[in-house]
C-alpha cells in the first residue's frame, strides 16, 4: 500500500514536471527575436501576409511550449517559424527592389519616349526644310530651263529675220540694209517695220539690262560724207522704230560707220550688198 | 487495490500510445521539402553565398529524415522534414532576392546608359 502510494506520487510530480514551463529552446528565442525584428521593419507593410503565416507558425511554437516546454516538436516548429519570419522579410525587401526596378524601368522609358519624340520632332523640320528647299531648287530649275527656252526660242526668232553671231563684243544681229531701206534713204520700208518690230519684241522681253548700239554701215559707193550722214540717219531710224516698240531709249544708241567697216569686197554687187547693212550689236550691261 | 493497479496500467498504455509508435511515414512532407529543395535550385540559390547555406541545411536535413524514416522513426523524421522545407523556401527567398538585386542594377546601368546617350546625341544636335 505504501509502495503504491509512493508510485502515485511519483507519476503526479512527473506529470506537473512536464507542464511546467522550463526555460525556452535557443529556437524559439531567435524565433521571437526574429518576429519582434520583422513587425517593426518594412515587411509588415510590404509582406504582411508572409508575415501573418509566420506568426501563426510561431504561436504554435510557443503553445508547444507552454503545453510540453522544451521538446523537440517546441524546437523544431519555433526553428520553422523563425524561417517563415526571414522568408516574408527577404520577400519583402525582394518586392521593393522590383518596384525600383519597374520605377527605373518605367524613367527610362519616359526618356526613351521623350528622346524619341524630340528626334522626331527634329527629323519632321529637317525633312520639311528639305522639302522646301528641294521645291526652291525645282522653281529655281524651272526658272532657268524657262529663261533658256526663251533665248533659245528668241535666238530662233532672230535667226529667222536676220543674221545673228555672237562676237566678244556681243551678239550681233544683221539686217541687210536694202531690205531695211530704199536705195539713198532712211526711212523703214513696210517689211522692215515688219522684221523690226519682232527684233524689238525680242529685245524687249529678253536681257532686259544689255546695253544696244545700232550700228550703220554703207557701201563705198557715192561720196564718203554723204554715206556717213546716211549710215547715221538710218541707224538712228532704226533706234527709233526700236524705242517706240518697247526697247528702253537709255539701253540703245545709234552710230554711223559710212564705208569705213566693210566685211565684204565692195569691187563686186554682192560684196557691196552685203555691206550695206544694220548691225545691232546686244551686250551685257557691265561692259 | 485491484482498481488502483488497473488505473496504473491504463495510464501506462495511454502513455505508450502517445509516443506514437504508429505515426505514419511522412511521404508528402518528403515530397514538399524535395519540391521546395528543387524550386531553389532552378533560381540559382545553389551558386549564391547567401543562400547557398540554406540549401545545404535542407539537404542535411533531408538526409537525417530518410535515416529517421529507414529506423521507423516516423514522427522525428516528419519534423526534421519540417526544418528542411522551411530551409529550402528560405534559400529559394533569398535566390529571388539576389535576382532582383542583379536585374535592378542592370536597370539603373541601362538606365544611365540611355540617358548618358540621349545627352550626347542632343549635344550633337
Amino acid at each position: 500500500m505504501k509502495t503504491i502510494g509512493a508510485l502515485g506520487l511519483c507519476l503526479g510530480l512527473a506529470s506537473l514536471a512536464a507542464c511546467a514551463p522550463s526555460v525556452p529552446p535557443q529556437e524559439l528565442i531567435n524565433a521571437r527575436t526574429a518576429y519582434d525584428r520583422a513587425s517593426q521593419g518594412q515587411t509588415v507593410q510590404t509582406d504582411p501576409a508572409d508575415l501573418h503565416t509566420a506568426k501563426e507558425t510561431l504561436d504554435s511554437a510557443e503553445k508547444s511550449f507552454a503545453d510540453n516546454g522544451d521538446t523537440p516538436e517546441t524546437r523544431d516548429v519555433a526553428y520553422a517559424a523563425e524561417r517563415r519570419i526571414e522568408i516574408a522579410e527577404t520577400r519583402a525587401r525582394t518586392a521593393l527592389q522590383e518596384q525600383r526596378k519597374a520605377q527605373v524601368v518605367a524613367g527610362m522609358n519616359a526618356a526613351q519616349t521623350a528622346a524619341v519624340r524630340t528626334t522626331s520632332a527634329a527629323l519632321s523640320l529637317a525633312n520639311q526644310q528639305l522639302s522646301t528647299q528641294e521645291q526652291q531648287l525645282q522653281n529655281e530649275t524651272l526658272r532657268r530651263q524657262d529663261a533658256e527656252t526663251r533665248a533659245t526660242q528668241a535666238a530662233a526668232d532672230l535667226a529667222r529675220i536676220a543674221s545673228v553671231k555672237q562676237e566678244p563684243r556681243g551678239m550681233v544681229i544683221t539686217l541687210s540694209g536694202s531690205v531695211l531701206f530704199a536705195s539713198a534713204k532712211s526711212d523703214l520700208l513696210p517689211d522692215a517695220q515688219a522684221k523690226l518690230s519682232d527684233v524689238a519684241n525680242v529685245l524687249a522681253k529678253e536681257s532686259p539690262d544689255s546695253k544696244i548700239v545700232v550700228e550703220g554701215h554703207t557701201d563705198s559707193q557715192g561720196g564718203a560724207s554723204f554715206n556717213q550722214e546716211l549710215s547715221q540717219r538710218r541707224a538712228e531710224s532704226v533706234r527709233a522704230y526700236l524705242v517706240s516698240h518697247g526697247v528702253a531709249s537709255d539701253r540703245v544708241t545709234a552710230q554711223g560707220f559710212g564705208p569705213g567697216r566693210p566685211i565684204a569686197d565692195n569691187a563686186s554687187a554682192e560684196g557691196r550688198a552685203n555691206n550695206r547693212r544694220v548691225e545691232i550689236v546686244v551686250s551685257p550691261a557691265s561692259r | 487495490m485491484k482498481t488502483r493497479l488497473s488505473l496504473i496500467l491504463v495510464t501506462a498504455a495511454t502513455v505508450t500510445v502517445a509516443c506514437g509508435a504508429s505515426f505514419p511515414e511522412p511521404t508528402q512532407r518528403l515530397a514538399d521539402a524535395q519540391g521546395a529543395r528543387r524550386s531553389a535550385e532552378e533560381v540559382g540559390a545553389n551558386n549564391q553565398p547567401a543562400s547557398q547555406l540554406y540549401v545545404k541545411l535542407a539537404d542535411e536535413e533531408m538526409t537525417k529524415a530518410n535515416a529517421l524514416i529507414k529506423d521507423g522513426d516516423n514522427r522525428a523524421a516528419d519534423r526534421m522534414l519540417v526544418r528542411a522545407k522551411a530551409d529550402a523556401e528560405l534559400a529559394l527567398a533569398l535566390a529571388h532576392e539576389q535576382n532582383a538585386k542583379v536585374e535592378t542594377q542592370q536597370a539603373i546601368d541601362k538606365a544611365t546608359a540611355t540617358t548618358t546617350t540621349n545627352a550626347i546625341q542632343g549635344v550633337q544636335k
